[in-house]
């Protein structure tokens, strides 16, 4: 993957600080990352992780009091999205780069049929007739399933059902075929059938396009059926990066580990359903991180160094990184596996 | 704009909650007479409204069959002056209150919308404006502009009716700019421009209605104190306000040029805030 393509989308040491009454909360913290043409890549982690807000600034959406730091760069296709002035960035918007949100109810302008929604990104966009725009939108509302696309399109966002209404978000920031689909919990609002029907229309219309997606989720079974790199995020970091099945297969980071634990299925080592893992404590306030490891706290391997010193992303092999001192003295993972920890590991 | 008409979608809706209120289709009904006998005073009205008919036989007499609503102290037929009256007093109210209403909306839209040091400055200007007495500081404006125009009338109290609305404005449009179909929009390409005055504003178009209409009403009232008080429409035009006015004087004997101008201004002005009730049940079915 990392051939002599150059990336669609490169992000370096993003980091986005939002001023509250409490201090500075450092929401995304030094995220570097990148997603080449036609890949799919998910960024995975809990809610409080910073996977949203770092979506969200990609394309500069983030508001006061929330700013992206000096120093932080986004760069895609050679434009740098940070400082670049707002006429380009707006031309990036919607017609290089789609963004799909989590809640369907509430993406969609209640007083607007669907129709014109769709319509009104090309209209945006493209010098064109309202005719020519309205047909696009119908034929694209057409190909992203939706049966009866004609009469659908003059319908109300209230009048659809949530299913109806991810397939109207995805034709809005698909119609004008984008290099980069950005998808922030696309599916979670919706029932798992439904789901699986926006996750497989996804997979199609990615191919078919040949588009690259950055999938941001919280959950690991979606990871696992649509990308093909993860990027697992905790408390504003990156703290893993792995192929897909790498992750799944050796998992590296005990956060990740325990996130592996916490999917209910039967325990694949005893072979029995066993109780669910869970990890112990929350994600921190982005105002007081811990210091050292930031998952230190819940971690059941932690150790002095882990306290004391943040650890940098480790290099494993050519494509999986980890943010953990064990990768630097394997010789510390003997403690229990995380499947019991939250049960018997004391906090350190 | 974008393809909204008012027979689609949520008016239509908002038409068939109103017209189940029997009040609001009442004053709809009034208004709406009301205004046609004005807007066709040229046909309907017996004489001209500044004919004087005869100077000695015909002064302040007493309603009859050939002058139901009485004639004035310059012996003018007053159902005549009612109605063109109405014409002046009614069209006053509409064009002022869609002066206060653009004003309003445009002001209180971008407070609302920039937020932070902009916002809390406009807002503190329509603080102070609201803080003056409205019929003090239209008296005084009136009384220093001497004889206003009919124009003049429009801009002043247009001018000075929209903070109410700017207000209103504001508070939806802070509620409504974090919204997630906000950012989608943004997202997608949309500048600052393009998503207030095509997203957002749409969205609030029933409450701004509502406000609007509700303030014809008072408008109404407001140009007939004025005129009463000699400050507002003047001569040769009729107006409610000023009708009463020519009875003044003498109102115990000259009762008719009180009561008649001010049965039409009353009930023009419940028949408004009936219709504007109406609409805003209609249009928030929570209430």
């Amino acid at each position: 993957m990392t051939g002599a393509t150059p990336p669609l989308l490169s992000i370096r040491d993003l980091r986005i600080v939002f001023a509250t009454a409490a201090g500075p909360a450092r929401a995304v913290d030094g995220v570097t990352l990148a997603v080449y043409p036609g890949e799919t890549v998910g960024i995975v982690g809990e809610s409080g992780s910073g996977k949203s807000v770092m979506a969200l600034s990609i394309l500069r959406l983030i508001r006061p009091p929330g700013r992206i730091e000096p120093g932080s760069s986004v760069t895609f296709d050679g434009l740098d999205l940070v400082s670049c002035d707002v006429t380009s960035l707006r031309a990036i918007r919607g017609r290089r780069i789609g963004m799909v949100f989590q809640e369907p109810m509430t993406a969609l302008n209640p007083v607007f049929t669907v129709g014109d929604q769709i319509a009104e990104v090309i209209r945006v966009h493209e010098p064109t007739t309202n005719a020519a725009a309205w047909a696009r939108a119908v034929a694209m509302l057409r190909a992203v399933g939706v049966p009866a696309a004609a009469d659908r399109a003059r319908q109300y966002p209230h009048e659809l059902s949530g299913g109806t209404r991810q397939r109207v978000m995805l034709a809005m920031a698909l119609v004008l075929r984008p290099g980069l689909l950005i998808a922030d919990e696309p599916t979670t609002a919706l029932d798992v059938t439904v789901q699986a029907q926006i996750l497989a229309l996804l997979a199609d219309l990615q191919q078919e396009m040949g588009m690259a997606v950055l999938l941001i989720t919280h959950d690991l079974a979606i990871v696992a059926t649509v990308a093909s790199r993860v990027i697992v995020m905790y408390g504003g970091q990156a703290v893993e990066e792995a192929p897909v099945e790498e992750l799944f297969a050796a998992a590296h980071h005990p956060y990740t580990e325990g996130l592996l634990r916490a999917i209910p299925r039967p325990d694949p080592e005893s072979g029995r359903a066993g109780r669910l893992a869970v990890i112990p404590g929350t994600v921190p306030p982005a105002t007081a991180w811990p210091s050292g490891c930031r998952f230190h706290d819940r971690c059941p391997f932690a150790w002095d160094r882990c306290r004391d010193e943040m650890p940098p992303l480790y290099a494993l092999s050519a494509t999986h990184a980890s943010r953990c001192h064990l990768a630097a003295e394997p010789a510390r993972r003997t403690a229990p596996r995380a499947g019991e920890m939250a049960h018997t590991e004391p906090r350190s | 704009m974008i393809g909204w008409s008012l027979d689609a979608g949520p008016w239509r809706a908002i038409w068939r909650r109103f017209r189940r209120n029997r009040g609001a289709m009442a004053g709809l009904v009034v208004i709406i007479a009301i205004a046609a006998v004005s807007i066709g005073a040229p046909l309907v009205a017996p004489y001209s409204p500044n004919a004087i008919l005869d100077m000695v036989a015909l002064k302040s007499q007493a309603p009859s069959l050939a002058h139901p609503f009485g004639t004035d102290p310059a012996s003018r037929d007053v159902l005549s002056r009612v109605l063109f009256g109405g014409r002046v007093s009614l069209a006053i109210a509409v064009l002022a209150m869609l002066t206060a209403a653009t004003v309003g909306t445009m002001y209180g839209a971008i407070s609302g919308y920039v937020g932070g040091v902009l916002d809390d400055v406009l807002m503190r200007v329509t603080d102070a404006c609201l803080s003056i007495p409205r019929i003090l500081l239209l008296l005084t404006i009136c009384a220093l502009w001497g004889r206003p125009s009919l124009g003049a009338l429009v801009l002043v109290l247009g001018l000075t009716s929209w903070f109410g609305v700017s207000r209103l404005v504001r508070a939806e449009i802070m509620a409504l700019r974090t919204r997630e179909w906000v950012v989608a929009a943004r997202a997608l390409g949309a500048s600052d421009a393009h998503v207030l005055f095509r997203h957002l504003l749409p969205n609030i178009a029933s409450p701004v209605i509502v406000a609007t209409a509700l303030g014809i009403g008072n408008v109404v009232l407001l140009e007939a104190g004025l005129s009463y008080l000699g400050v507002g429409v003047q001569p040769p035009f009729a107006s409610w306000g000023n009708i009463m006015q020519d009875g003044a004087d003498e109102v115990r004997a000259l009762w008719w040029l009180s009561v008649f101008p001010g049965l039409a201004i009353v009930s023009a002005v419940i028949a408004i805030n009936a219709v504007g009730d109406g609409l805003r049940e209609a249009a928030d079915p929570r209430q």
